[in-house]
């Protein structure tokens, strides 16, 4: 997957490395942003009231 | 000299020999990406982890200055006239709570009321428990880790710790009489033992208050939620606006 996606990146490879990281950057951001919040409260990992 | 030509021939003789296309049976090619798949799921959770502990803290510590904005604190003086406490909005700025028993600086804004949104802000109060400085239980919720972890050190409350709230009516000092006294386990209810924040802890609903308290919930134990812990006290003085 990984050896994939840099195949199909254009330019050199610095430019590749940068887009690459500027991927990986989106998709940790997307993570805690919404993705993260919401498995948060899915899971009911931080409850702290009683009743 | 020589040889660095000998390794530019070497490059060039490499160019321009034609590649043969990387040949993959389908089962390394499916065990490939089951080890990736692997992979990233580990670096997933591990990142859930840094956002648990750290990432939520950013949000609540951002909260707080827009909640501090709101009580008009932090220009010295309160400038703006306090909002009524039966005025104010779920999540709004309700008042400050301090407890010295966790730093001299330890100083956080309460939100009206307890659900999920508004505790990721910080410290929440009861919607259904009386306002401070009332007859009745007073009580709050609040995160012992994540979302900034106003509670993280909660089982270091002792009985005879001082608990100090200040909303628009005046500032209140409660003293508690029953705290975890430093057992990671003490005070330590189930989810459902909702009569901690009833207004007469321990006795039925209908029990009509005559004493002034306060109550403060969190988890148990700190990285889950699978049961609650608890801390109360009694009204011992203040002073009304």
């Amino acid at each position: 997957m990984y050896a994939w996606i840099w195949r199909h990146l254009p330019g050199p490879w610095p430019l590749r490395l940068l887009i690459y990281l500027v991927l990986i950057a989106a998709l940790v951001y997307a993570l805690f942003i919404w993705i993260f919040p919401w498995a948060e409260d899915v899971f009911n990992i931080s409850e702290v009231t009683v009743g | 000299m020589h040889r660095k030509a000998d390794r530019g021939r070497r490059k060039a003789s490499r160019r321009n020999t034609p590649q043969p296309a990387p040949k993959r049976n389908v089962a390394a090619l499916i065990a490939g990406g089951v080890g990736e798949f692997m992979l990233t799921a580990g670096a997933v959770v591990l990142l859930f982890v840094v956002y648990t502990l750290w990432g939520t803290g950013i949000q609540t510590a951002n909260a707080q200055d827009d909640l501090r904005d709101q009580l008009g604190l932090d220009s010295g003086v309160v400038e703006k006239e306090p909002i009524p406490l039966d005025q104010l909005e779920v999540g709004d700025a309700y008042g400050i709570i301090r407890i010295p028993r966790f730093g001299d600086d330890w100083e956080w804004v309460i939100i009206q009321g307890t659900e999920d949104s508004d505790l990721k802000n910080g410290p929440g109060h009861y919607l259904t428990s009386v306002d401070p400085g009332e007859v009745g239980n007073f009580s709050i919720a609040a995160h012992r880790s994540g979302h900034g972890e106003p509670f993280a050190q909660f089982p270091e409350l002792q009985v005879g710790d001082i608990i100090e709230v200040e909303t628009a009516t005046g500032t209140y000092l409660y003293e508690l009489d029953s705290a975890p006294n430093g057992d990671p386990d003490g005070n330590k209810i189930g989810i459902r033992d909702s009569w901690v924040v009833d207004p007469v802890p321990g006795e039925t609903k209908d029990t009509e208050a005559t004493e002034r308290r306060i109550t403060l919930t969190t988890c148990w134990p700190r990285w889950g939620s699978s049961h609650r812990m608890y801390a109360t006290g009694i009204l011992i003085g203040g002073e009304e606006v």
